[in-house]
């Protein structure tokens, strides 16, 4: 009987598509996946990493193209239906029952157990299951005692307890120690050893190159490379993971000089959020924080504003010490925040655009008897609508009724009125389109020019090098480093952010 | 350090809490209220912990889904009047007819909050607000303003709640009691040992979690609104033996009851977690409470429902405070792992 080369590949998806509204979240990706392989898959945010592993676990259907197991072709309706054909996700945020224990935790999906709870025979089942992992942990503990990590492997465990073939690990380690990384990665291995087909996301290039069999990139939803792991260098994945055409990035012009210290950091820290965060911002000056999802960007953003306060360090507005624990405070010092989460922690949907815009400064609003006066708001609002060209046939008209990029201008608006010194944008131009995207930039510098100091968090890299002034790189809650723009090249701050080069080449 | 009390089940920690305020709290009236160590006191607790423990069982099912049934009250009002209609007009029925009526009466009207709530996606507070108001109306509509009175009923009926199955000393136990016992041993070895209970912890605990594991909810949380109807529709039953004369204004309040037992006896009202054992000691702490108040001396016996709300907040507090001490450990394990194996931090620039 002649002995098979190689074996067959256990899940391969082939030309698949999938589109969002009019945005295109993946176009023809291929993807084989082996047994006994470790398959990293790497790419920068909004590449289609999520999209890929919510059609392969079921959450998304593919517009095109074609997904076979084991060879035979299949159709993932939904969660459960993966479930049952192998195919298994964990990811950062862990799905467990707090309340339940370890052991009933993983065998909770199980049917076929009968009428009535064996818990000898659960505990000593999930003893088995997680010894398998090569780990050790009380399978009667409840679930809500557990770190993170330990609710992974819990995770894991209810995976291969379901005989998994296909297990996808969605950044398992991004909010791990390096301890607890270091065991993930074992048990990745030994998964590997069982046959398993493990498909790795993550950010961290090292763990791509510690772990990995192959490594496939994508970008802007594309399918770009898929190598064996011995014939890649960092330099080659870096390139493939940003590899725009390199005139794509035209870096600022390098700015004239800049007005008097608005804002100074020191030692900036939440805890267990981000740590060492130092810098200084001028009027007139636009800094971009840099990095990956879970970098903590955002994070800095919400402790300036007083959202998330800081615990150690200082803050510092012209040249004094304030202490910013709320967001009235953060207010009073002259600093705005325009929140990436528009509909959280950004606009009131079903108001209009009059009372959207005049919401963070109605006081000055009042007139007699202490009411609003409305036909001052209404000029507020129209004021607004030209200058920042809201795209309205009425300033009546209830925000939720409004395009994206039309949203963003109504809470940069809103945030315009309380005459901020210091404004803050997160992720200014995510989900709106690209002649608002323009417009949206040309704001921000219109705005920079006018003295005000401004902070763009965003992890488009040709939007912060378009934007930037200058650019501090986060990495897993730690400043990596900060420079210029016209030292900085995407290949430099995206290595930075992956952890590729540590923090002192900068 | 600290650790052991990760290892300890945050609701072993809870009811042992319990035991402990209600051996306190009866210490407490024993020194304060004569006479307070006797059989009269245990029969006439224990007759009444028998319906407000039927009730809270049934309470403690759906809170434990993430659900709450604010209806009970209405409920028990509603079959209790109903049942004794039916038995002043056909006296003759068997008593096991009788009680299998109630419980389906019961059964019919959670139906229709199980429906909204878990079909319809209504809130459940909206929902049993909702139900309570119209379960009442009805009654008062359909009773039309007369009581069912004690002379009419059937001789078993009336002699019910004096019915002792066995005695201990001179302390009696009531059939009654007997019967919410055995309820609740019942429902406390289904929640542990049946597997298809455990479904209503994993739902409560976490739904989208349960969605991905296959568990079906809407099944979940209807079936927990049918048992507490069921339940609520036995309880309206014993009501209508222990007391006999009944009015449209039967078993109001009972649902600030329910829900006090239930959240006092360590029932998170978030979902997730609770036990039959501590939903007993609830009961019996907020009844002990209860007919203590009125014998107690220094206390007006109007003071009862605040401290009944008192209590309940209480004990949310408690829960609360403790669980986020729990959470601050967890994380600070966490943190100290973290730093235990990360590189140093970059320099300072700026």
């Amino acid at each position: 009987m002649p002995e098979p080369v190689l074996a067959p590949p256990v899940l391969t998806l082939a030309g698949v598509a999938k589109s969002f509204a009019l945005t295109a979240a993946l176009a023809d990706v291929s993807l084989e996946l082996m047994p006994g392989e470790i398959h990293a898959l790497v790419g920068e945010n909004g590449a289609g990493k999520s999209t890929l592993i919510k059609i392969m676990t079921g959450v998304h259907q593919p517009d095109e193209g074609t997904i076979r197991l084991a060879g035979t072709a299949v159709t993932i309706t939904d969660t459960q239906a993966a479930q049952r054909l192998g195919i298994a996700a964990i990811y950062q945020e862990p799905m467990v029952f707090p309340d339940l224990d370890v052991a009933e935790n993983i065998f909770i999906s199980h049917r076929d157990q009968g009428l009535l709870m064996d818990w000898r025979r659960l505990h000593e089942a999930a003893s088995s299951q997680i010894a398998r992992l090569g780990v050790t942990l009380d399978v009667r503990r409840a679930a809500s005692g557990l770190t993170l990590a330990e609710q992974q492997t819990v995770e894991i465990a209810r995976a291969i307890s379901l005989d998994v073939k296909v297990l996808i690990m969605d950044e398992p380690t991004a909010s791990l120690s390096a301890h607890e990384v270091a065991r993930l990665m074992a048990i990745a291995r030994t998964l590997k050893d069982q046959g398993v087909a493990v498909l790795y996301i993550t950010h961290r290039l090292e763990e791509v190159f510690e772990l990995a069999d192959r490594v496939t990139v994508l970008r802007d939803g594309r399918h770009i490379s898929t190598r064996p792991i011995t014939e890649v260098t960092p330099d080659a994945l870096v390139r493939d993971m940003v590899g725009r055409a390199v005139d794509h990035f035209v870096p600022k012009a390098a700015a004239g000089p800049h007005g008097e210290l608005v804002l100074r950091v020191r030692g900036l820290a939440r805890e267990g959020v981000f740590t060492g965060v130092g810098f200084d911002l001028h009027a007139g000056e636009v800094l971009c924080f840099s990095g990956l999802v879970g970098s903590r960007r955002t994070d800095i953003g919400l402790a300036l504003f007083g959202i998330q306060p800081a615990t150690t360090g200082t803050i510092e507005l012209d040249g004094r010490a304030v202490l910013i624990e709320s967001p009235e405070a953060a207010m009073r010092h002259g600093i705005a925040y325009v929140s990436e989460d528009r509909r959280k922690l950004g606009l009131a949907m079903a108001l209009p655009i009059t009372a959207n815009i005049s919401l963070a400064s109605l006081r000055r609003l009042l007139g007699k008897l202490g009411l609003i006066d409305r036909r001052a708001e209404l000029a507020m609002a129209e004021k607004h609508k030209e200058r920042l060209n809201i795209r309205t046939h009425s300033v009546a008209l209830e925000v939720g009724k409004l395009s994206g990029g039309n949203q963003q201008k109504v809470m940069l608006a809103k945030w315009l009125e309380t005459e901020p010194r210091l404004l803050i944008f997160d992720e200014p131009t995510r989900g709106i389109d690209v002649g608002a995207k323009t417009e949206v930039h040309a704001i921000i510098n219109d705005l920079a020019a006018q003295g005000v100091a401004i902070i763009v968090i965003s992890s488009d890299l040709p939007e912060v090098m378009a934007l930037a002034d200058r650019v501090l790189v986060m990495r897993e809650g730690r400043q990596m480093g900060i420079f210029a723009i016209e030292d900085a090249t995407p290949e430099g701050i995206m290595s930075l952010a992956t952890g590729e080069r540590p923090a002192d080449a900068a | 350090m600290t650790g052991w009390l990760q290892s300890v089940h945050p609701q072993t920690l809870r009811v042992t809490a319990l035991a402990l305020v209600l051996a306190l709290v009866i210490l407490f009236f024993g020194s304060q209220i004569d006479n307070y160590y006797t059989a009269r006191m245990f029969n006439r607790i224990s007759t009444s912990v028998a319906i407000i423990l039927l009730i809270a069982i049934g309470q403690a099912l759906v809170v434990i889904t993430r659900n709450i049934d604010l209806s009970v009250g209405s409920i028990v009002g509603f079959t209790a009047y109903l049942v004794g209609d039916l038995l002043v007009a056909q006296p003759d029925l068997h008593p096991l007819v009788v009680v299998a009526a109630a419980m389906a009466l019961g059964t019919a009207l959670g139906a229709v909050n199980g429906l909204l709530v878990a079909y319809g996606r209504v809130p459940a507070i909206i929902v049993t607000l909702g139900t309570l108001a119209l379960y009442r109306t009805l009654l008062v509509e359909y009773s039309d303003a007369r009581s069912i009175t004690t002379a009419n009923l059937p001789k078993w009926v009336v002699e019910l709640p004096q019915a002792t199955l066995f005695s201990i000393g001179n302390l009696d136990i009531r059939v009654t009691f007997a019967i919410a016992l055995g309820v609740a041993l019942v429902v406390h070895l289904a929640l542990t040992r049946l597997r298809a209970a455990r479904r209503l912890y994993a739902v409560g605990s976490n739904p989208d979690a349960a969605a991905i594991a296959g568990i079906n909810a809407e099944r979940v949380v209807f079936t927990a609104f049918l048992l507490s109807g069921a339940l609520a529709g036995l309880a309206g039953f014993v009501f209508l033996a222990r007391f006999g004369n009944i009015t449209v204004v039967a078993g109001l309040g009972f649902e600030l009851k329910s829900v006090a037992a239930v959240v006092v006896g360590g029932v998170n009202i978030f979902g997730g977690s609770g036990t039959v054992i501590g939903v007993v000691l609830g009961t019996t702490l907020v009844d002990v409470i209860d007919n203590s108040l009125t014998r107690w001396a220094l206390v007006s016996e109007f003071w009862r429902d605040a401290l009944l709300g008192m209590l309940i907040l209480i004990a949310v507090a408690a829960d609360t405070l403790m669980n986020r001490y729990l959470d601050r450990l967890r994380r600070r394990r966490h943190m100290s792992e973290l730093s235990a194996g990360t590189a140093p931090l970059p320099r300072e620039t700026g």
